[in-house]
């Protein structure tokens, strides 16, 4: 095989590949289309208030959708609703937004309580909620305040009931409490009274009435008030002042109750609703420009960061990142057994590609948030696949053999997979608590600690590549081998200078705001753990005290030792830096040391080394060649 | 002798430390859950062993709750891995540029470690309550008890004679002092307590025949009950004194250190006082003080929260540092990541309360402050010199590394070299 040709099967092969990758993007960076006339884009454009902080509305229905369905389309029957058509129904039509499955009820017990069999489908309506609510809220009256101390019915209960607290705290946002039932009677009906207050001689018997009708309006309006948890009214002067608080609808008709006053806002978001649900879709979009203009004169226009945002949602850059990551990680496993060069280029290049997208997505999200890219705990997530993927592009560039790209293709999947699995709490772009305000330290310690996280996980995993071609597929010819464990030693070298500058950064941070170096605080001990560990792994290599085996072993015990640091100091919420329990989180840690325990067991079983004969030679020719360097050069 | 050197000086001790320190950490996090913080730290890493067992919280400590792990302690690994890094030194130095990195490491490992158990020894924490427009001029710690008799007949400045609680608790009853006309004697004492109307108790409970103060005017006694290490639960340490003169018992009081005047949302309780000789004594078990030279006054507390949430914004506290009603008096804004530094005592914001009228300071002294600053400072070096080099060796300098285009440019570089000159010799002949 001459390896400086590709033949015509190898070019079409790759170039499938990457046009499935570009059209993958087009799909994800092309606006959303939606098969109405109704101007949907428009209406989730529009901004809103709500979390603190102000965001397109288009972010509140993906995040409410997430939360509550755990995905972000809505499938009822035969038809299907983005969560930008889902949330426009759900705000102008509650009635009918009502009868949409979109409370994913998994645990049979609950289920059970609702009357629906489990094994038939997941997702249930509000309509089909209300029935059951006495029984549902007797049930919530026993779930112990700690998350530790639930059972799993009890935290599914808990789920339901926050899902629903959720969506009833949204529901009110842009029509008003249905007033004696109707909910497109109310603001007439609110009119009316308004305009009879004033034309009517205060002594008469009409207007008695007309009071009384207004402070039982105003009694609806106060409760939708309290639990809007959704403004979308900004003040009329001084709401681009960053702790400006916007109004809810019930506050500002309850306003309306006492002054006599609607704010103009308020009035086109009823006649917008009633368009939508007239099913005029001319007038529908007329009221959205006003309301967009509306907003720009208050100084929210719908454009700028807001519209940003909106185009961050839509492309959803890091579900396709790893969904490339997917690729190449195929296309470097197949450069094991064929095509050597070919694979190993497309996977390197891919992944160029998917890290490009990955890094937009990363500090477009940092843009928003106003802050570093690491903040959260999502956020941690997204870099310590991008600091994986990073180090593996640097490895790949010297070498490439598509045995860092293997290794590294899995670890920025599975963050990203962790980190939309993460995304389930609510919107990812929360606001800064004061304690953590310090954007210096968010932007040294933390990337430091983080990616000290992305080189173990690199070690590791390249240890699992080497044990598993060692053992069982193929075997690892000797260059190759070298290789990998010089890669290993100098990835393991990489983490302890991070692990241990970035803990050290943070030991300072905590002198410098709480007055104390070190606390061993479940955190900071995690740091603790990850550094010594990485200390030991290249003193038993010194000393030679464990073979390259052994010393992958170790390296894959790393893998276990930063999932701790990283996920199992939060679960004990103790300290500083507990950021909550997560309940779920821990069974897949659980899973994720088994999986690693296996792993390192797998290297004290004899080698089976299926494929044998073929691989070994393309592999020769895949990693040898590269290392040497002599055999095309000669 | 030999063989002790090669032991303490081996690398095989070094990966053994380094292991056995990483499932004490482990463990010593994991117990946190059940102890706090403090209490494991103590356990853990302030002492030479640790008995790590089977937490009855667990799924299946029925059948699972033997299982228990002795674990050498942070006071003993620590010294081992000083120990075994200076053998090493001596053991294996060479010298030369490409080993300067190691020292370095090394010598800063060595220093951070010293400096940790410094800090351990001797760093105190405390806290601090204040109200708006209050001042103070004391700290409390979160952990120590004393227990106090305070001399106020001189109307210009109390005098305070001080015993740790440690004293009595291990034994010793007769607390006495030549300026004191009279001695205590601790008759009961309990690390945590119950403490409730004599009346109000089960059947059988002690009258302990309290003649004086609060537990005389209220009927109280109280009980053993067992110690809480939880975070931010904290003992209710009481104990029973008599006041004995050279004439004669004086009366007995029941002291505790929840018999406070100043909390938020807590019972204000009155001074136990009494007098010798005509001078007012006032007898008390409290948090342990620090006197500052000066007094602390806060003048404003802020708490801002992000638009539509719960969610802090900012917490800040103004606070002015001088001699009550002085002029000269120094302010100071305590926010969050920006601390008061004051008489070797570090201020940081670390609660409220009160509806945002009252601010909490948590207080922390630690001589050993800079030690880790210096000794990361030369890690950090240490290890750049020593992966740099070792990186650039091995990337850049090793002939196995070199890759194919590069060697196959040279090549081609090489071989056109002769021609290139042709045309210039071309001329010239």
């Amino acid at each position: 095989m001459n390896p400086e040709r590709t033949t015509l099967l190898q070019r079409i092969v790759v170039g499938v590949i990457f046009l499935f990758a570009g059209l993958l993007f087009l799909r994800h960076a092309m606006p959303e289309r939606h098969d109405t006339d109704f101007d949907i884009a428009a209406f989730v454009a529009l901004p809103v208030q709500e979390g603190g902080r102000i965001k397109p509305a288009d972010t509140v229905a993906r995040t409410t959708l997430l939360v509550i369905a755990n995905r972000t389309t809505v499938r009822d029957g035969d038809e299907r609703l983005g969560a930008a058509e889902w949330f426009t129904e759900f705000s102008l039509d509650p009635a009918r937004a009502v009868e949409r499955p979109v409370f994913r009820v998994e645990h049979p017990e609950v289920a059970g309580i609702l009357g629906i069999p489990a094994d038939e489908r997941m997702y249930v309506s509000l309509a089909e909620i209300l029935p059951h609510f006495d029984t549902l809220r007797a049930q919530w009256e026993s779930i112990p305040e700690e998350s530790q101390l639930r059972s799993s019915y009890e935290a599914a209960l808990a789920k339901l009931r926050d899902a629903v607290g959720l969506y009833d705290s949204l529901s009110h946002a842009y029509t008003g409490p249905p007033v004696l039932g109707r909910a497109d009677t109310g603001l007439r009906m609110l009119r009316r009274a308004l305009n009879d207050r004033t034309n009517l001689d205060p002594d008469s018997e009409e207007a008695r009435t007309v009071e009384n009708a207004l402070s039982l309006f105003a009694g609806h309006f106060t409760r939708a008030a309290r639990s809007t948890a959704l403004s979308t009214i900004p003040p009329l002067e001084g709401g681009d002042e960053p702790l400006a608080e916007w109004s809810n609808l019930g506050s500002v008709l309850l306003e309306a109750t006492q002054t006599g006053e609607l704010d103009p806002l308020a009035v086109t978001y009823a006649e917008m609703a009633a368009a939508y649900r007239a099913g005029d879709a001319a007038e529908f979009n007329s009221r959205i420009k006003d309301a967009a203009n509306l907003l720009a004169a208050r100084g929210h226009a719908p454009a700028g960061k807001i519209a940003f945002e909106r185009f961050f949602n839509q492309l959803s850059p890091f579900t396709y990142a790893a969904v490339v990551y997917l690729l190449v990680f195929l296309a470097a496993a197949a450069s094991w057994t064929v095509w050597p060069r070919v694979f190993a280029n497309t996977a390197f290049r891919l992944m160029a590609a998917a890290f490009a997208v990955h890094t937009f997505g990363m500090f477009a999200h940092a843009y928003l948030m106003g802050r570093p890219p690491v903040t959260n705990l999502y956020t941690s997530a997204i870099f310590v696949g991008w600091g994986t993927v990073l180090l593996c592009l640097f490895l790949e560039k010297r070498f490439r053999n598509g045995l860092a790209a293997a290794a590294a293709a899995p670890v920025g999947f599975c963050t990203l997979i962790i980190a939309y699995h993460l995304s389930f709490t609510g919107d990812t772009v929360e606001v800064m608590r004061a304690v953590l305000d310090s954007n210096f330290w968010l932007a040294t310690h933390v990337p430091t600690v983080t990616i000290g996280y992305s080189a173990n996980f690199l070690a590791g995993s390249l240890a699992i590549v080497y044990l598993l071609r060692d053992r069982i597929f193929g075997g690892l010819p000797a260059p190759s081998a070298r290789l990998l464990e010089g890669m290993v030693y100098g990835v393991v070298c990489f983490a302890l200078l991070f692990s241990f500058v970035g803990t050290v950064l943070g030991g300072i941070w905590a002198d410098q705001s709480w007055g104390r170096f070190w606390g061993w605080d479940p955190k900071e001990n995690g740091a603790l753990m990850i550094v010594l560990w990485n200390a030991l792994i290249l003193h038993a290599r010194w000393a030679k005290l464990a073979a390259p085996t052994g010393i992958m072993q170790l390296a894959i015990f790393g893998n276990i030792i930063t999932a701790w640091s990283w996920f199992g100091t939060n679960m004990l919420g103790v300290g500083l830096h507990a950021y909550g329990f997560m309940d779920a989180a821990f069974f897949w840690l659980l899973a994720f040391v088994i999986s690693q325990l296996a792993c390192i067991a797998g290297g004290w079983l004899p080698r089976l080394r299926f494929f044998n004969v073929r691989h070994e030679a393309a592999t020769q020719t895949g990693a040898a060649e590269k290392l040497s360097g002599q055999s095309t050069a000669g | 002798m030999k063989q002790i050197q090669k032991f303490f000086s081996s690398i095989r001790l070094t990966v053994l430390l380094l292991a056995v320190s990483t499932v004490l950490v482990f463990f010593g996090t994991l117990d946190q859950v059940h102890y706090g913080i403090f209490h494991t730290q103590q356990r853990y890493f302030e002492s030479l062993f640790v008995v790590w067992s089977y937490p009855v919280q667990w799924p299946g400590h029925e059948r699972l709750g033997w299982i228990e792990l002795p674990l050498p302690g942070g006071y003993l690994v620590g010294p081992l891995l000083v120990i075994n890094l200076v053998f090493a030194h001596f053991r294996y130095y060479r010298s030369g540029w490409r080993k300067s990195g190691i020292i370095l490491i090394h010598a800063g490992l060595v220093l951070l470690l010293v400096g940790q158990l410094w800090t351990q020894l001797r760093q105190k924490e405390y806290f601090m309550w204040l109200a708006e427009g209050e001042s103070n001029n004391y700290v409390e710690s979160f952990h120590t008890d004393e227990l106090v008799v305070i001399d106020r007949s001189n109307p210009e400045r109390d005098r305070v004679y001080s015993w740790p609680v440690e004293a009595f608790s291990r034994g010793q009853t007769e607390l006495r002092h030549p300026g004191l006309p009279f001695r205590l004697r601790v008759v009961g004492f309990a690390q945590n307590a119950a403490i409730f109307p004599l009346d109000q108790g089960p059947p059988n409970t002690p009258d302990l025949n309290v003649t004086r103060g609060i537990g005389a005017d209220r009927n109280l006694t109280f009980i053993q009950i067992a110690p809480t290490f939880r975070e931010g639960e904290r003992n209710v340490t009481t104990a029973l004194v008599d006041v004995v003169t050279p004439d004669g018992p004086r009366g007995r009081w029941i002291v505790s250190n929840v018999f406070r005047q100043r909390d938020p949302m807590r019972e204000f309780f009155p001074r136990q006082t009494f007098e010798v000789d005509g001078r007012e004594f006032e007898v008390a078990l409290r948090f342990e003080r620090r006197y500052l030279p000066e007094s602390v006054k806060l003048r404003e507390f802020r708490h801002d929260r992000y638009p539509g949430t719960d969610i802090p914004f900012n917490f800040s506290s103004e606070v002015t540092l001088g001699d009550p009603g002085s002029d000269d008096a120094r302010r100071a804004l305590i926010y969050m990541n920006h601390p008061l530094r004051y008489d070797d005592l570090t201020f940081y914001q670390a609660s409220f309360a009160e509806g945002d009228t009252m601010s909490m300071f948590q207080v922390v002294g630690n001589p050993a402050r800079w030690i880790p600053y210096w000794s990361t400072l030369i890690i950090t070096l240490g290890l750049l010199l020593q992966f740099g080099l070792s990186f650039i060796s091995r990337f850049y300098l090793t002939p196995a590394a070199v890759p194919v285009p590069v060697a196959a440019e040279s090549l081609t570089a090489t071989a056109a070299r002769p021609a290139d000159r042709q045309p210039a010799a071309g001329p010239a002949k």
